[in-house]
Parts: structure tokens; C-alpha cells; sequence
């Protein structure tokens, strides 16, 4: 029970600065919603309530650094446990006689209502919980401040050459943990240690609050008058500390705990392969594409900022950051929320930022390393997507003309040209066709099963049409009804949708959708996972509706049905396979390709990344254009390297010449691996093939 | 400042290339047209005189294919502020004296301050409509030209020699400058900006008639080079082709 004075200055300053948090929170809600319109989204409350459970569950952090994560459940849980116990620990304070301990034993004289509850032992059950809580969410806030002071952990550190908001950059985001860290070791320490002077002033343990009660006789020989005085700085300590905490939790990184399931409620509904438009549906002409001010970002982006905690574990899976190159995701995150921070009350009032993001939150080399694999946001245990910024950053930059690599304009250029990026006349598009031996359905004019897109580098690539041709031959053998556009295909504008040239990625898609118009078929398959996700993804945005195979599930019917007779099991390679980010990051094509590779009799050993977790080759989202190599060990020399290790470690058979055997279902794969495996001078050790060369070999004469 | 681009759209080298079957000159059937890529530097040149120096940019090109609306698109979107096409009942294989002409007759009308085109194009290799352009027009003309800069009606050109030797000029406005590369790259235009400059501008148009070739001299054949023999690769290791080498050269009796 406080004094007089004590509630009086309370209320008080709950009333104060109670007002001042209120008003913070309203400018957060200005600033959020000052974003521009996200598309717009079903189920809105299903999708909230999913979010809690989730969060409730802790599901989203586990998917990786599992130790941290179990001490991040404990604060999780002390923390959502300990709303209870501030409303519990400030009804002590103001009423008499509402006392928890010893199973509420002094509640029915006051609120004879509350009996029930006593009598079911109900006090005791959240005495227990409160208490094992308090030192769990002690045990587990220790080690994360140990983590990141004492253990320095690298994680928490950006690489050299990344741009950071100067406040960052000055070491604030430390700053900001000491501070929160801070206020969650005293709030709760002290309301732990108040509990532990009560009871040992009451001179009798309660064992409903274990911990507490076995502290307590610590404290036996203190004379009761201090204990005493103990629980009053304690209480203030506990409970008073959050009135003073209220206004810089609108700051501080700690208001995650808030914003993150928010975020993840509120988070993107499309599939992952389908980007939001550059500019929002049903904005007025003169909106422009793509991001330049934090404003023209969609609003849950902004919300992104507030619900990150700036754990770094997007930064962790990213190729670019691996790649020692300037790009982090976590930083984007990072550096916006300062940027919103310093501008808070410009923002709020609804002012637009004064910064260009490509001068504060992500530097223009950063923003084109992006290879737009979706690690960052599939890890994200918030919801966020840093990607989707950097999309946007990219759209203005294109169409605001800024200055862009070589390699990708004259790529660019090309598609508008040509269709393709290779710099070939659209008639030499099959080329790959001449001796096959059979004709390949032309589809404008004859109806097939399938359209067969076949993609730029399955033919134009020199490395790659021999497997293009092989595809098509087995199919053909398979007897299965294709056709091809031949030079009426053009690219499927994937990649060049994710460089951010969206205008461009508009024609391809119609130019296609015209030639598929003129096309009689039912289902299309490619080889190519960049063109499958389009296609499948976004295509029917623009009246494409075709349902769309990879290969590996088409060659996985075929054997399964018997279409293609396996007659040589290959148990005799040691090989392992390459999840392609377009397939199974955004498409969860990963059983297909297992399930054919087993049937295959091919014995397969998973590489420590593989399917969710799979790590990008580094040619996507224009990555493969750039007209220079970035230094660094490249993301396909990281792979390749970590293949060797997965496989050398296994003591299953082993290739021809006691090979390797790295085994991808990409052409562009094809192309990024046989370059690393030369680059890291592996040719003796390993060998890349494309899932169809497996099959190849399983269905050929018998001892080949 | 009016600033003018003359340009040619010529058969893309992105395709293979097919002789027709007089044997006279390309199937221009079986070919894509693309914008000669030295005319693209013209362009960037002259887009970037006009950001340094003020002034409006006009591009104007023959349009031999009846394809050339998507170039000017791409110019406008670029920064030119005008484009005209000349067009008629035409036919591919216009040769460099008519094309001159043709661009000479419709600049006359255009009040130009410096006439940019590329210093040639792939299709003839003449380097012949800069000259003719500065004869017709009469003004000077210095082509090979990898940088312009324009201030007080004085051009500041300047030219690469044979042997990295720099060469700059200053030339009194009017003239003719043919461009071999722009201070910077050609700039990239997205292609929202150009459809959406292609729903909108209007391209001025100049009808001419095809009255025959205008130069003394004509092409007769056109084929593809005859392959004379090709390289003989040795494989192996460097110590075993060194050693091909070596009995190679003393069977030719070279040693």
C-alpha cells in the first residue's frame, strides 16, 4: 500500500505522461499511415489473430539461432505475463488490503467478490508464474546483454562499407539496447526483489513463489522498518519506472514488442513471387513509380522500421552482406527508423522527409547488390520486407534516370530490343532446335498440352542448350505434347520487373500474353524457375491464367507414371542439390526435385542450406547482367565450397573419377556454378549437372 | 540554341545476316532495324549540350522501314524535345547521297545552331552524311568527335587522334559535327517513359519521293565472306602442344 503522497505523485505522472506516450503513439500512427496505400488485403482480423497466435507461440523467431531464441521466449513470455502483474502490483499500491501473496489469504476481506478466485487457488497460480517468470525474463535479458556488451557478438556489427544513419553509425542503436536492457533488468528485477522483501519482513516463505521465498531469508536479519522502506523503492522502481519509460519506448527499439505482431498481421497476403505494383492501385496520375522519400514507401513499410529489433538475422542469410558488400537489410530497417526519428515531428505533422533514402537508409551500390532472393524476408521474425524497399528504390531510380550499371542498361536495352538479353535477334530464339532429329510443335500454329517457355539462357546460352536439347528430347521421347513460341517468346520480364524497370517488364508480359493469345495449349512448363514465378506469380495479373510446371515435377510424373523407365539407378553418385531461390524460396517447388533425384536411385546428402534456407547463387534480380564483378568470395563460391564439405564429410558412393556431384535444376544455376567451381578450382572435385542429365543417364541403355 | 540530331536506322547486327536472292544486297526481309549506335551517342551529345547550355533538341531521321516512330520515342524520352520522320514510298538501301539530301532539305527549314549525327553507320561504313549534311547545308564539319561543348555561340570540339593524341577546336556556330562517342554513355530511357511519350507526341512529317539512287556509284553483290580454311587447335597440356609446335614448325622446314 503506498502513502498519500506516493498515489498522489503517481497518478500524476501517469496522467502526464501517460498524455505525452498517448501523443507519441499518435504521431507513430501519422507517420505510418502518411506511407503510401499498401494492396489491399482480406480477412484483415483472421490474419491479426494468426499473427498473435503465432507471436504467442514464438514461431516466427525459431526458424534459426535457436539458444538466443529460447532466451528471447523467456523475456517474451515474463514480459507479456508481467501486463498482469503491473496491473496487479499497482491495485497492491492503491487498494488496502489487496494483497497477493500467501494465495491472496488477505483478498476476501476487501473484495469478498474475489473469493471465488482465492479459494481456486488462482492467486497461487499466477504467484508462480509471476515468479518464475521474473527470473526467467532476468535470465534471459542477462544473456542478451551479455551477448552484445561483453560478448561483442559480430552479428550485431554491420559490415565496414554499409551506409548508416549517423546516429547509428555513432554507436546509438548500443545506446538504445543499455537503455532498454536497463529498464527490463530494474522493472523487473525490482519487482522480483519488492516480493522478496515481503516476505521476508512477513518472516514466512510462500511456496507458491519459490524463488522469492528461498532469497528471502537472505533478508531475515534486515529489521523490518527497512524492508519496509525497500518495498516502496522497489514498487517505484517496478512500477513507477514504466511511467518514466513511456515516452522514450516511442523511440526506442523496444517498441517492437508492439509493432512486430502487428506487422506480421498486416503483412503481405499476395504470394511471395508477386511484387506489389510500383504505384499503388487507384493513385492519381501524377504519383510517381517507385521510392525516393520515405513517404512514397507503402505504409507497412514504414511499420517495418518499428517492428524491427535490429537482430541482423536478415543480414546473417544475405548473399551481399556474405559477400563483405554494402548492402544489409537489417541496416535499411535500422537506418529508417532513425531517419523517422529525427524527423519525428516533421513527420508526425505531416511534412515529407528531407532525406533522399538513397542518401540515409541504403546506398545506391547497396540497393543494386540486391539479388531479390527473399532470404531476408522469409527469415524475418517480424514480418518485414526489406526487399520490397529496395524494389522500390530501384523503380525510381530507373525511371528517374538515375545513372545504372552498364552491364544491366545494355541487358535492358536488349529486352526492349531484342526480347531477349543476350544481344540475338529474336529469329536466332530456336535456334537450339536444329538437330534434335524431330520437329518441335511450332504452337502458334499447332495445338500441344503444354506451351514450353523456354527462357533466354536455356537458348541462348552456350553452356546451356545442350541441356535444353536434352529436355526436349526426353519430353519428346516421353511422348509429351509441346509446343514452343520460337521467336515470338520473349524474356518473361522477371528480372527485369525485380531490376525495377517495371515499364519494361509490362511489355514483355504483353508481348508474350499476345503470343500465348495466338497459341492453342492448356498448362505451360519451363525449365527456368525466373520465368516460372512470373509467370505463374504474376502473369495472371495481366490475363495470363495458364497453370505453370517446372520441369522437375514434369519429369517426375513421367517416371513415376512409367512414361520414362529408369533403367540405371545412379546410387553410385555422391551428390547433393542446389535449391534454386525461385523455385523453392518463393515457388516451395522442394520436393519435386528430391523425389525425382530419389527415384532416379541417386542418393542424395543435403547441403547444411537447403530448401527455406537455401543460399542464393547471386544471379538474380539483374545480379547475372552487371557489367562488374563486385570483389569479394562470390555467393555460387560460398555454395560450391559448402557442397564440397556436406559431401565430403558423407560416406555414400561417389561420382565418375570419384566426383562430386552437384546437381541443379536452373539454367542460369548451370551457368553460376560450372564458373564457380572453375573460379575456386574444384573441377577435379566436383562436377555441376542439371537434373536432366541424372535422368539422361537413368534412362539409358542399361550400362552405359 | 537549336540543336539538331540527323539519324539512320539501319538493320540490326543482332540478327544473322542474309543476302536476298539477286544477291544485290541484304534480304532486309529477314532483319530487325535498330538506330545506328553512333547515332545514339549523337543523341546523348546533344541532350547533354542542351542540359550544360540550354536549347531545344530536334531528331530527325528518314524512315526508311516505317519503324521509325519507337526511335524517336526513345529520343524524346531521353531529352530530345522534337522529332521529325521523312518519310515516302521508300525502299531499304538508300544510299548516304539521298539520305543527305533528304535530312539537308528538311534541316534547311529547322534554323539549326550545330547538326550532330554519327560519324557512320554499320550498314555502309561511309562516313558520308556528316560531309554531305555541312556541303548542303554549308557549314563546316569536323567528324570523329568524342566531346562538344557550346557556350557564347562557340563550340568546343574535341577529337581523338591516331596515338592517344587529344585534339580540341573551337568552331564558330553553325556546323556539322559528326560524333564518334558522347562525353558520357547514352543514358537509358525507361520504357514507361517512352509509352508513355508514344501515347502522346506528336512526330512532325516530311514526305519525300524516291527518285533513285543519288550516287555515281552503286552496289552490285553483296555475299558473305568465303571461308578460306580454319584454325587447327592444339589440344593438351602446355608441354604437349609445345611439343605439336615444334614438329609442326620443322615439317614446314621453318627450322
Amino acid at each position: 500500500m503506498l502513502t498519500i503522497p506516493e498515489r498522489f505523485v503517481f497518478t500524476f505522472l501517469l496522467t502526464v505522461l501517460g498524455a505525452v506516450t498517448a501523443a507519441g503513439f499518435y504521431g507513430i500512427f501519422n507517420i505510418v499511415r502518411s506511407g503510401r496505400a499498401a494492396p489491399p488485403r482480406q480477412e484483415t482480423l483472421r490474419h491479426l489473430i494468426a499473427a498473435f497466435i503465432d507471436v504467442g507461440l514464438q514461431k516466427p523467431i525459431f526458424r534459426t539461432r535457436t539458444v538466443l531464441s529460447i532466451f528471447h521466449a523467456f523475456i517474451f513470455f515474463g514480459f507479456s505475463f508481467y501486463f498482469l502483474v503491473n496491473v496487479t502490483d499497482a491495485l497492491e499500491g492503491f487498494v488496502k488490503g489487496f494483497e497477493l501473496i500467501y494465495g491472496g489469504e488477505a483478498i476476501p476481506a476487501v473484495a469478498p467478490a474475489l473469493t471465488p478466485v482465492v479459494n481456486l487457488g488462482l492467486v497461487n497460480l499466477f504467484n508462480l508464474v509471476a515468479d518464475v517468470l521474473s527470473v526467467l525474463t532476468l535470465t534471459g535479458m542477462a544473456a542478451f546483454i551479455l551477448r552484445r556488451f561483453l560478448g561483442r557478438d559480430k552479428r550485431l556489427r554491420f559490415n565496414d562499407n554499409v551506409l548508416l544513419h549517423p546516429q547509428v553509425e555513432q554507436g546509438h542503436v548500443h545506446v538504445d539496447s543499455a537503455i532498454v536492457g536497463g529498464f527490463i533488468m530494474i522493472h523487473v528485477g525490482s519487482r522480483f526483489l519488492g516480493q522478496v522483501f515481503r516476505l521476508a519482513e512477513n518472516g514466512r516463505p510462500d511456496w507458491f513463489m519459490p524463488f522469492a521465498s528461498v532469497l528471502s531469508y537472505i533478508f531475515r536479519s534486515v529489521p523490518p522498518n527497512i524492508l519496509n522502506v525497500g518495498q516502496h523503492i522497489t514498487w517505484w522502481l517496478a512500477i513507477g519506472l514504466i511511467l518514466l519509460f513511456f515516452p522514450y519506448f516511442v523511440r526506442s527499439k523496444h517498441i517492437h514488442l508492439m509493432a512486430a505482431p502487428l506487422n506480421i498481421g498486416l503483412g503481405k497476403q499476395a504470394p511471395r513471387g508477386q511484387l506489389d505494383p510500383a504505384v499503388p492501385p487507384g493513385a492519381d496520375d501524377d504519383v510517381e513509380p517507385g521510392a525516393k522519400l520515405l513517404q512514397d514507401l507503402a505504409w507497412p513499410r514504414l511499420l517495418d522500421a518499428y517492428a524491427c529489433i535490429m537482430c541482423n538475422r536478415c543480414q546473417d542469410v544475405c548473399p551481399a552482406h556474405s559477400q563483405g558488400l554494402s548492402l544489409s537489410p537489417s541496416a535499411l530497417e535500422v537506418n529508417k527508423r532513425y531517419l523517422i526519428n529525427e524527423e519525428y515531428f516533421a513527420l508526425a505533422g505531416g511534412n515529407r522527409s528531407h532525406h533522399l533514402l538513397t542518401e540515409v537508409v541504403i546506398s545506391p551500390e547497396a540497393v543494386w547488390s540486391c539479388t531479390t532472393c527473399y532470404a531476408c524476408v522469409r527469415i524475418c521474425p517480424v514480418g518485414n520486407e526489406p526487399m520490397a524497399d529496395i524494389i522500390d528504390i530501384r523503380r525510381r531510380m530507373i525511371i528517374g534516370g538515375a545513372e545504372i550499371d552498364n552491364g544491366i542498361q545494355s541487358a535492358l536495352e536488349s529486352l526492349a530490343k531484342n526480347g531477349n538479353w543476350f544481344g540475338k535477334g529474336s529469329r536466332a530464339r530456336a535456334r537450339w532446335t536444329k538437330g534434335l532429329g524431330f520437329k518441335i510443335k511450332d504452337a502458334a500454329k499447332e495445338t500441344a498440352e503444354y506451351l514450353w517457355f523456354v527462357g533466354d539462357t536455356a537458348s541462348f546460352d552456350a553452356r546451356v542448350t545442350p541441356l535444353t536439347q536434352k529436355v526436349a528430347a526426353i519430353l519428346h521421347q516421353a511422348g509429351v505434347d509441346y509446343s514452343i513460341l520460337g521467336r515470338l517468346e520473349q524474356n518473361s520480364g522477371n528480372d527485369a520487373r525485380r531490376v525495377g524497370e517495371e515499364g519494361l517488364f509490362e511489355q514483355l508480359v504483353e508481348n508474350n500474353l499476345a503470343a500465348f493469345g495466338k497459341s492453342q495449349f492448356n498448362q505451360i512448363i519451363t525449365t527456368d524457375p525466373h520465368s516460372l514465378n512470373t509467370l505463374r506469380n504474376e502473369y495472371p495479373q495481366y490475363g495470363g491464367m495458364w497453370p505453370v510446371h517446372h520441369y522437375s515435377k514434369v519429369l517426375l510424373q513421367l517416371v513415376e507414371s512409367c512414361r520414362l523407365e529408369i533403367k540405371n539407378k545412379l546410387s553410385h553418385y555422391r551428390a547433393t542439390y542446389h535449391d534454386p531461390c525461385y523455385l523453392g524460396r518463393y515457388n516451395g517447388g522442394y520436393a519435386a526435385p528430391r523425389q525425382l533425384l530419389a527415384l532416379l536411385g541417386v542418393n542424395l546428402i543435403e547441403m547444411p542450406r537447403n530448401r527455406e534456407n537455401s543460399y542464393c547463387c547471386g544471379a538474380g534480380g539483374g545480379q547475372i547482367w552487371l557489367g562488374t564483378t563486385p570483389e569479394g568470395e562470390r555467393p555460387s563460391e560460398n555454395r560450391i565450397r559448402e557442397a564440397i564439405t556436406a559431401l565430403s564429410q558423407s560416406a555414400n558412393g561417389s561420382g565418375p573419377g570419384g566426383k562430386l556431384i552437384f546437381v541443379v535444376a536452373c539454367p542460369k544455376d548451370v551457368v553460376m556454378y560450372t564458373d564457380a567451381v572453375k573460379t575456386t578450382g574444384n573441377e577435379d572435385k566436383v562436377v555441376v549437372k542439371d537434373i536432366i542429365e541424372l535422368v539422361e543417364e537413368a534412362i539409358g541403355e542399361a550400362g552405359d | 540554341m537549336n540543336i539538331v540530331v540527323a539519324i539512320k536506322h539501319i538493320p540490326s547486327l543482332a540478327d544473322e545476316l542474309e543476302v536476298n536472292d539477286e544477291g544485290t544486297n541484304l534480304d532486309y526481309d529477314m532483319v530487325d532495324f535498330v538506330l545506328n549506335e553512333f547515332d545514339e551517342q549523337a543523341i546523348e551529345q546533344a541532350v547533354l549540350v542542351k542540359e550544360a547550355s540550354g536549347g531545344a533538341v530536334t531528331v530527325v531521321g528518314v524512315d526508311v522501314i516505317e519503324e521509325l516512330d519507337g526511335v524517336l520515342h526513345t529520343a524524346l524520352a531521353k531529352g530530345a524535345d522534337k522529332a521529325v520522320k521523312i518519310v515516302g514510298d521508300l525502299e531499304p538501301g538508300i544510299d548516304s547521297h539521298t539520305h543527305a539530301r533528304w535530312l539537308a532539305d528538311a534541316i534547311k527549314e529547322m534554323d539549326a545552331d550545330i547538326i550532330l549525327t554519327g560519324v557512320q553507320a554499320a550498314d555502309d561504313l561511309d562516313g558520308q552524311i556528316g560531309p554531305m549534311l555541312a556541303a548542303h547545308l554549308d557549314m563546316p564539319y569536323l567528324g570523329v568527335v568524342t566531346g562538344v561543348e557550346v557556350a557564347h555561340r562557340v563550340a568546343t570540339l574535341y577529337k581523338e587522334y591516331a596515338g592517344g593524341m587529344m585534339g580540341k577546336y573551337a568552331v564558330s556556330l553553325p556546323l556539322v559535327v559528326g560524333v564518334q562517342a558522347a562525353t558520357k554513355p547514352p543514358r537509358y530511357a525507361p520504357i514507361s517513359k517512352i509509352r508513355q511519350i508514344a501515347k502522346t507526341a506528336v512526330i512532325e512529317e516530311i514526305e519525300v519521293d524516291d527518285d533513285g539512287p543519288g550516287a555515281a556509284v552503286m552496289l552490285r553483290k553483296m555475299s558473305p565472306p568465303v571461308s578460306t580454311g580454319h584454325a587447327n587447335m592444339l589440344p593438351g597440356d602446355a608441354e604437349a602442344v609445345a611439343e605439336k609446335i615444334i614438329a609442326i614448325i620443322k615439317e614446314r622446314g621453318l627450322l
